[in-house]
């Protein structure tokens, strides 16, 4: 029988952080019946109310576990699983009455809190994870301890000093092993950019303040107008909106590394931080070559890994800052479609292509058509209802956002007959020059043109021609105030939080780097690092032994210098050594020679003087004297001798 | 001066028959200013000793028999109402002596033996709230009868640590004992005992004993010696004051034996006679056992 209350107490306090921590993986009526559940406990365990029966919780349980089963579709089977095991520990603690019962609760405690890691992988969960942890262990600890034992702090410290190297060492050079088992993908809505592009699709993201990717440059930071992240193409137009094409969705799949055109581009080398966004899209500059890990590279130089990412994933890319190749003539004949519609457009375009038949000077003449005309940027202009959404936009309305620019920009060229797409993505980033990383959030989404001209797709930003500054500056820099508030709503303009944030953020960007992002390849560098490094590791390491042997030896030599012999004593025994082996060891050595002279009388002469002398330099300190002793000595070499056999045979 | 010293051993060896070595460590004691507990039968010489010591020093001397009605008062001295001057008037007790013999201390009350106790240590006394120093210099030999112990009240360990050596001086042996019988009287001859040492001469005697060299060695021997006593179970641990002591004493020793160092030897010699009251306070005063084992028990690497 379980008396202690305040256990019970702190596992209902800990399941209930497990509910909070885990309440990604939870329908809101689970939550709340937990909860229930467990406030029920805690007041009948105040009200001293004895646990509820076993019958009563199992039915209970079965109740929930069958509800839980009838969500599965909705839910997910890892979310289930979450679920299922938490519903487990929380009817256990309702119904716990045995010792044995609550040792199985804190190890389901254990894996539970293990769990909390596949939804979040932030530096601030870790910490409040950590906690949950230490709460555990700490319940753990009393359930074993003896009644009334006191946790020992000192001693606790001391184990978690001794542990903290091996835990080091374990995160650092215990080989990674693959997971041991698949976790079920969860159902959760993913971020970022969708499969499909329509006037306001991007609006909402540019509302969006957290974090897409982050981005640490081998070299230097390439100018701005550079930092296209490209992520997906939309290449099927059906008159109002842009979607992904089919085709590139099974083509995706064959691999060949794009390759560059121009062997005299910028070369660019950077590794990319993305963040959970439960796609497969990843990000990548203008053409990249080879990027790092279990990712794909297709050939029109998108990365993409093999299943959406639910954890935070940390990729390097190697690729060139110039613009992509044609595929193939299905490729072209792809990116030719207008579809139905916007027939106004079709004939501005016709108009435009007479005057400029090269595609390049078509595109400048749209530039320059945007710039002149009274185009405006706004993230809240109206809506276009009709059919003819292109038309009504560059005709009508004029004002928009960077997808509105972009699609109208790839209608009118493929009206042209200039293949086009537009291309989704970001734009830009918050450079930390400090931190030396570049930050991208979900409100730098972004959509550009990509055309077709000698068999490459130059890339074109019509949003660039209306707004410079967008693409140079920051969104805010370019907004009139009533839209920046829009964007910076209420706390986010108080500046301190403004910075304390920053800071947070730099210190996730580290954990994502060092802790998160130490993977087989960087522990496979460790590795060679270490054995680079062997002799000068194992030279410092002896270094340091040496000198704490030699602080030791130092500080047992002072403790032990009150002892140390006294030169005359040491001269003395050396001289004589077998003779005063003779001797009691609490008797003194004057006493010993005096003794000698007396049962030697041959030698009693000297002896007595040899006694003498050996007094006044031990006791008297008389450095004279220390000298005439190892004279003395040394003259009666032979005699010593003498007195050594003499000695031997009595 | 040394001499002049020397001199007085032997005189005081004429009058106290072949207890060479028990008058050689009283003079040690004194030299050392230290007190001294005599243990002994009654009739061994006790009185005769101090009263020798003191005479051949030149020393004035009180004798004191302590007796359990003995008060305080009647040791230190007294304030008498004086009629005629109408005031008080101190009346100087027997304390105020250079050598003082008190006589089977162990019979007076506590309160009196801690009234001369005090007295030891302090060099001074208080009666009434007015202090008075006692007269240089001041050297207490204290008698104890170790046989009768009825009615007496034993000192504590606190108060025999106040006394540097405690010394017993025996039967003499038959040699001497005849020597002692064919004379007419010891009295007599004490009476003979002629001042060998004035008081100045003593005290500066007495100030060149702590000039006597203790290398550090023989300190450390010291006290490893010391230190073997604490920690155990069947003795008494020795105090920092009787390591004090037990330097002093052999410093006190060695210069006597007119040399200018203290060997571990003089340590050795004077070890038994300075720990051994302390060590066991119920010991009897010919023992020496547990100071004898310590002895053997540390090594001397000196």
């Amino acid at each position: 029988m379980l008396r202690q209350k305040s256990l019970l107490l702190i596992w209902a306090g800990l399941q209930l952080s497990l509910l909070l921590l885990l309440q990604q993986a939870f329908a809101w009526w689970i939550i709340s019946l937990f909860a229930v559940l467990l406030f029920y406990r805690v007041f009948a365990l105040l009200r001293n109310n004895a646990a509820i029966s076993l019958k009563w919780v199992n039915l209970l349980a079965g109740i929930i576990a069958v509800a839980l089963l009838l969500n599965l579709r909705q839910a997910g089977v890892l979310h289930f699983m979450l679920q299922i095991l938490l519903l487990a520990a929380v009817a256990r603690l309702l119904a716990l009455q045995h010792l044995y019962e609550a040792r199985q609760l804190v190890w389901v405690h254990y894996f539970l809190i293990g769990c909390c890691f596949i939804l979040h992988q932030d530096m601030a969960i870790a910490m409040l994870v950590l906690a949950v942890f230490l709460l555990n262990l700490y319940s753990h600890y009393r359930l074993f301890a003896p009644s009334g034992a006191r946790l020992n702090w000192p001693q606790t410290g001391r184990s978690v000093l001794i542990i903290l190297p091996l835990w080091l060492g374990m995160f650092l050079l215990f080989p990674r092993l693959p997971a041991f088992w698949q976790i079920p993908q969860a159902n959760v809505a993913a971020t970022g950019l969708g499969d499909s592009i329509d006037p306001g699709s991007i609006e909402k993201l540019v509302q969006d303040d957290s974090l897409a990717f982050r981005v640490e440059f081998d070299g230097a930071l390439p100018p701005r107008q550079q930092l296209y992240w490209r992520a997906r193409l939309y290449e099927d137009f059906d008159g109002r909106s842009w979607h992904i094409s089919p085709l590139r969705r099974t083509a995706a799949r064959y691999n060949a590394a794009p390759t560059g055109n121009d062997a005299a581009a910028a070369q660019l080398s950077y590794s990319v931080i993305a963040e959970a966004s439960r796609q497969t899209g990843l990000f990548a500059l203008a053409t990249p070559n080879s990027v790092s890990g279990n990712l794909q590279l297709n050939s029109s130089g998108l990365v993409s890994a093999n299943k959406p990412l639910s954890q935070r994933l940390s990729y390097q890319v190697k690729g060139t800052a110039s613009p992509v190749l044609l595929l193939s003539a299905q490729e072209q004949q792809l990116n030719l479609a207008t579809g139905s519609g916007n027939p106004a457009t079709k004939q501005f375009a016709a108009e435009l292509l007479q005057q400029y038949p090269q595609p390049a000077q078509l595109v400048a003449a749209i530039a320059e058509h945007f710039g002149n005309q009274a185009f405006y940027y706004s993230l809240t202009p109206p809506l276009l209802a009709g059919a003819n959404s292109i038309d009504q936009f560059l005709f009508s309305s004029r004002s928009g956002f960077c997808s509105h620019y972009a699609s109208a920009t790839a209608v009118i060229l493929r009206a042209a007959g200039i293949a086009a797409r537009v291309v989704g993505g970001y734009q830009g980033g918050q450079w930390h020059p400090q931190q030396n990383y570049l930050a991208v959030r979900q409100r730098e989404a972004h959509a550009w043109v990509e055309y077709l001209d000698n068999g490459v797709w130059q890339p074109f930003d019509p949003t660039a021609a209306v707004a410079p500054e967008r693409v140079l500056n920051n969104l805010d820099d370019i907004l009139p105030q009533e839209q920046r508030n829009l964007l910076n709503s209420g706390w986010r303009q108080l500046a301190f939080l403004q910075a304390a944030r920053q800071q947070l953020m730099h210190l996730d960007y580290y954990w994502s780097v060092w802790v998160l992002g130490f993977d087989d390849n960087s522990q496979r560098n460790l590795w060679r690092q270490l054995i680079q490094q062997l002799p000068a590791i194992a030279a410092s390491i002896a270094g340091i032994l040496l000198l704490l042997l030699l602080i030791g030896g130092g500080y047992l030599l002072k403790r032990r210098a009150p002892a140390a012999v006294p030169p005359a004593t040491m001269l003395l025994q050396r001289a004589l050594h077998p003779v005063l082996q003779l001797k009691p060891p609490s008797q003194p050595l004057s006493v010993y020679l005096q003794q000698l002279a007396i049962s030697q009388p041959q030698h009693r002469e000297w002896l007595q003087q040899l006694s003498d002398v050996y007094e006044q330099a031990v006791y008297a300190d008389k450095p004279q004297a220390l000298m005439q002793l190892a004279a003395l000595l040394k003259r009666r070499r032979l005699q010593i001798k003498q007195l050594r056999s003499s000695v031997k045979n009595t | 001066m040394l001499t002049q010293l020397h001199k007085v051993e032997q005189s005081l060896n004429q009058v106290i028959l072949g207890k060479q070595q028990q008058i050689r460590l009283a003079l040690c004691c004194l030299l050392a200013e230290g007190h001294l507990l005599l243990e002994d039968l009654p009739g061994m010489g006790k009185t005769t000793l101090a009263h020798a010591l003191a005479n051949s020093l030149g020393l004035s001397y009180r004798r004191v028999q302590f007796t359990s009605d003995l008060l305080p008062g009647d040791l230190v001295g007294l304030n008498i109402y004086d009629a005629r001057s109408q005031q008080f008037r101190f009346q100087a007790g027997p304390v105020f002596s250079q050598v003082l013999l008190a006589d089977e201390i162990n019979r007076a009350s506590p309160k009196t033996q801690s009234a001369l106790l005090e007295a030891m240590e302090e060099k001074q006394v208080s009666v009434d709230g007015e202090t008075r120093a006692l007269p240089t210099p001041f050297f207490v030999i204290a008698t104890q009868n170790p046989l009768f112990h009825a009615g007496t009240s034993a000192l504590p360990e606190s108060q025999l640590d106040r006394f540097m050596f405690r010394l017993s001086l025996g039967f003499p042996d038959h040699q001497a004992e005849h020597q002692l019988l064919q004379r007419d009287s010891s009295r007599s001859r004490l009476d003979l005992l002629s001042e060998q040492l004035n008081t100045d001469q003593l005290r500066a005697l007495q100030q060149q004993v702590p000039k006597v060299n203790a290398s550090d060695a023989l300190i450390d021997y010291l006290l490893a010696l010391i230190n073997s006593s604490r920690h155990r179970s069947d003795m008494l641990p020795l105090s920092p004051r009787a390591s004090k002591a037990t330097l002093r004493a052999a410093k006190a020793f060695a210069f006597i034996n007119g040399r200018d160092y203290v060997s571990a030897a003089d340590v050795q010699q004077v070890f038994p006679y300075v720990a051994e009251h302390r060590l066991d306070p119920s010991s009897a005063a010919q023992e020496s056992r547990l100071s004898q084992l310590l002895l053997q028990q540390t090594p001397c690497p000196l």
